[in-house]
């Protein structure tokens, strides 16, 4: 008897498993009439609350809900957006900050105080923002980092005057304050938020060209175009989805197969076909992204302040090949750097004084090096190293750019990886690594600013920023307190470039390529093309 | 019987307590820290992180994580993901859309190989006997990745015929090429084992006295030979099942399906030491499940194996 019930519930069993598979079969091509752009998306790592998420998978949606005071064209220049006006004093200390009448999706009026409240809301620490130190910039940061904060305390500097205008008191002088506010986490929240912010995450109230229709977790962002938006970016369809891809290599097959309209990347296996796949329309042109490897300010033999380290960084940096690299390994989808910004970036020059030490030279190379050897010595038995972090494909390239030095000058170098990005970073922050190490930027607004006082300031050295080289030098900071006290961006940029040549005298780092931007779209998609952070601007995709 | 099962299923208690305290530790051990990860290379602000590492006890020595584990997931409080969702909504999206196509494979893998393998078996020697076994041979050796690609651009790209990846909410047609994919090495490996058995079993004592009683050729190749062979294939099966769960990853990846892999995956990427212990525990608890089905399975077909 028991062994007949078993044999029947095995039966049954298998016949679930049989129906479980047969559900309906889901309807692909159901927006063959719309106007709806699918493009490829990955999960947010947070809810979708600007100053939450610094990374592009819910940063890609939220910079297309959400208009800040000022909107990046696509050549990075910053234009106003829900700024009416911005101006500064004469010291470049306050800006008076003047608001156009708008609208947020649930017919609220964005006022100043949506502003304010939501910069002080995001700068204090209670509230546990990733995005919260790009405030430390505003008066009364500092006080917003204490302990024993309830989260609802307000920043100092920010002060609302009446509806549509209010001031922001700065800590130090700042020309890019008003690029700085492009940036995701200066968006304006809307009331409802502060009721409930766990709530605004899952389905935020938005005020920019699209506003958010749902969140299908792991599957679809969908965005629906906002009838009511009068920014300055142009708009040519009526919704956008971002489809969640874990690997680039699907997504790639769903842009041939016509089942994706428009990607961000190329999957790796298409790196070197892309550009002639008759199948999908290709986007390549240079990023900015900048590929450099760094040089700890102590580094033996190297030091900063020693005049035969500054010659060995020389040798180095001249001693790498970087367009036979790019040719051979990275399949030319990188373009050789010859400053520490990117051409995409407004101020950028490829004529600064000193930028031949950038470039691949024989002779100079094993001269400066030779003339280093004559003041101090080297061992002959020294080792160059460079670490990488073994995760992100970089052997190759590393192994490549060791192989270029050892050959011109003679020496023994060689590519040192560690395991993982995390744990590359976490030996990078305990100042572990000794020797030369990789790293890469990409910037979170389009200044100069944003590469080099996050990079190679003093203020963000010894772990207090992204300096992670710890280089100092006061000429350089004064440079950039010009610059940030400068009237015009113009005025500003040339500034940027004297601390740009500033950096060439002292070699911190060595630049080695801008990561082209590089993208596929279907057939039949218009309008494919870049913007300054190597992302397609999704808003003027249009199948029409 | 009842006592047996009963030891079986107390059994599950030491084992889940073990695994969930290894996880715990290997994901503790895993270098580099997640919550400045979190910044993604952002200046990080050490208040904030501070108070991220308390709201996920991640200040905590991993012994008193595992405890605090154990004790919330006593009230079914598995806690949150880094992502701010609760992880039992996470594992209740990825689960089904995997069991799906764990079963879906299963299915395929066991009514095919069993049939080729029959066919192969009772007709040792024949032209499609030899068909049969190098088109295995060739499935077990070309890698799950590699046939996925190819099934993937012919079928999907080139032809139009089955989708490309895989939407939301698959179906049938969405899983089909997947949980082929999945399943043809099993599948592969289930064909040469049932062939194996039924050739062997053919030359076995008891068939020749069943023949000699003249028992008709149907009844012996049906009620001798094949309930016989079978018995290494369910064992095969049983434990295959639990792998199917486990392997799943390859063919998520390439479909992009939303399944337990990738979400294992990305977690273990991310250092989410809740996520993973939530996701293996009950990839545990199936294991176990069906091992026990497997074993009660093989009294029905051997009367000679006996539960106490």
């Amino acid at each position: 008897m028991k062994k007949k019930a078993l044999a029947i519930a095995a039966a049954a069993c298998a016949a679930a498993m049989l129906l479980s598979g047969c559900g309906s079969s889901s309807n692909n091509n159901a927006s063959a009439e719309s106007n709806i752009i699918t493009v490829n998306g990955c999960e947010p790592a947070k809810p979708l609350v600007p100053s939450n998420t610094v990374e592009t998978c819910g940063g890609d949606p939220i910079s297309e809900m959400f208009s800040n005071l000022v909107r990046f064209d696509d050549k990075g220049n910053a234009q106003n957006e829900v700024a009416e006006s911005i101006t500064a004093n004469d010291d470049m200390t306050q800006y008076t900050i003047k608001l156009k009448d708008w609208k947020f999706s649930d017919g609220t009026t964005v006022k100043a105080e949506n502003f304010t409240k939501a910069w002080s809301w995001a700068a204090n620490a209670k509230n546990a923002q990733l995005g919260s130190s790009f405030f430390n910039v505003i008066k009364g940061y500092d006080d917003l980092q204490k302990s024993g904060l309830k989260g609802d305390e307000q920043l100092s500097g920010l002060k609302v005057v009446d509806d549509k205008t209010f001031t922001v008191d700065l800590n130090e002088p700042s020309s890019t304050f008003p690029i700085l506010v492009g940036y995701a986490a200066f968006a304006p929240l809307a009331d409802s938020f502060f009721k409930d912010p766990k709530a605004f995450g899952n389905k935020p109230v938005t005020n920019g060209p699209y506003t958010f229709q749902s969140w299908d977790h792991n599957q679809f962002i969908k965005l629906l175009k906002n009838k009511d938006y009068k920014g300055t970016a142009t708009v040519n369809n009526d919704g956008l989805t971002f489809k969640v891809y874990t690997d680039t290599e699907a997504a790639y097959k769903d842009v041939q197969a016509g089942n994706l309209d428009a990607m961000d990347t190329v999957a790796q296996s298409a790196i070197k076909t892309f550009k002639t796949d008759s199948s999908v329309q290709a986007v390549e042109s240079a990023g900015s992204v900048l590929q450099y490897f760094i040089f700890p300010a102590d580094m033996q033999y190297f030091a900063q302040g020693d005049k035969a380290g500054l010659l060995r960084r020389q040798a180095i940096s001249m001693a790498v090949n970087r367009q036979q690299i790019i040719d051979k390994i990275g399949n030319g989808t990188n373009t050789p750097a010859v400053d520490f910004t990117a051409p995409v970036i407004p101020g950028y020059s490829d004529s600064l004084k000193g930028n031949e030490y950038l470039k691949y030279n024989k002779e100079k190379a094993k001269a400066a090096w030779d003339e280093a050897n004559k003041i101090s010595p080297i061992p002959s038995d020294y080792v160059f190293k460079i670490s990488y972090n073994a995760d992100g494909g970089g052997k190759d390239t590393y192994d490549a750019i060791a192989n270029s030095i050892k050959n011109t000058l003679g020496i023994n170098a060689e590519a040192t990886p560690i395991p993982t990005f995390s744990e590359f970073n976490n030996t990078i922050e305990k100042r572990q690594i000794k020797n030369a190490f990789r790293q890469a930027w990409q910037p979170d607004y389009p200044s100069p600013d944003s590469y080099l006082k996050s990079l190679y300031s003093s203020g963000a050295a010894d772990g207090n920023g992204s300096n992670n080289g710890d280089y100092k030098n006061a000429k350089f900071d004064s440079l950039l307190s010009q610059a940030a006290s400068a009237k015009t961006t113009d005025e500003a940029n040339k500034y940027f470039q004297q601390a740009e040549e500033q950096l060439l005298a002292d070699m911190p780092s060595v630049p080695l390529w801008y990561a082209n931007a590089k993208g596929v779209a279907a057939k039949g998609v218009k309008n494919f093309k870049m913007n300054w952070q190597n992302v397609p601007i999704y808003e003027e995709l249009s199948k029409k | 019987m009842g006592r047996y099962l009963l030891r079986r299923i107390l059994q599950v208690i030491p084992v889940v307590l073990g695994t969930t305290l290894l996880i715990y530790a290997l994901v503790f051990a895993l270098p580099g820290d997640p919550v400045t990860a979190m910044f993604g290379g952002k200046p990080v602000n050490q208040a904030v992180a501070a108070q991220i590492r308390a709201e996920y006890n991640l200040d905590k020595p991993f012994i008193v994580q595992w405890l605090i584990f154990l004790k919330n997931s006593l009230t079914f409080d598995f806690g949150n993901t880094f992502a701010g969702q609760p992880v039992i909504d996470v594992v209740g999206r990825a689960f089904p859309v995997t069991i799906k196509l764990g079963l879906m494979a299963f299915v395929f893998e066991g009514i095919f190989g069993v049939i080729f393998g029959i066919i192969s078996g009772l007709n040792k020697g024949k032209w499609y006997d030899t068909v049969i076994l190098v088109l295995s041979l060739l499935l077990i050796s070309v890698p799950t990745f590699v046939t996925g690609f190819v099934m993937q651009y012919f079928f999907g790209v080139k032809w139009h015929i089955l989708p490309v990846t895989v939407s939301a909410n698959p179906g049938f047609l969405d899983l089909l090429m997947p949980a082929m994919v999945l399943g043809s090495v099993s599948m592969a490996s289930i064909i040469r084992l049932s062939r194996t058995e039924i050739t062997s079993n053919i030359a076995e004592d008891y068939v020749r006295t069943a023949r000699a009683k003249g028992m008709s050729n149907s009844s012996v190749t049906v009620r001798h030979i094949l309930r016989n062979s079978l018995i290494p294939v369910v064992t095969y099966l049983g434990a295959d099942l639990g792998a199917l769960m486990g392997g799943a990853m390859i063919s998520e990846r390439i479909f992009n399906i939303q399944g337990v892999g990738n979400t294992l995956y990305q977690a273990i990427l991310r250092g989410e030491g809740t996520l993973v212990v939530s996701i293996v525990t009950i990839m545990v608890l199936i294991f176990v499940v069906c091992s026990l089905f497997v074993d009660l399975l093989y009294a029905v077909l051997d009367p000679r194996i006996r539960y106490a």
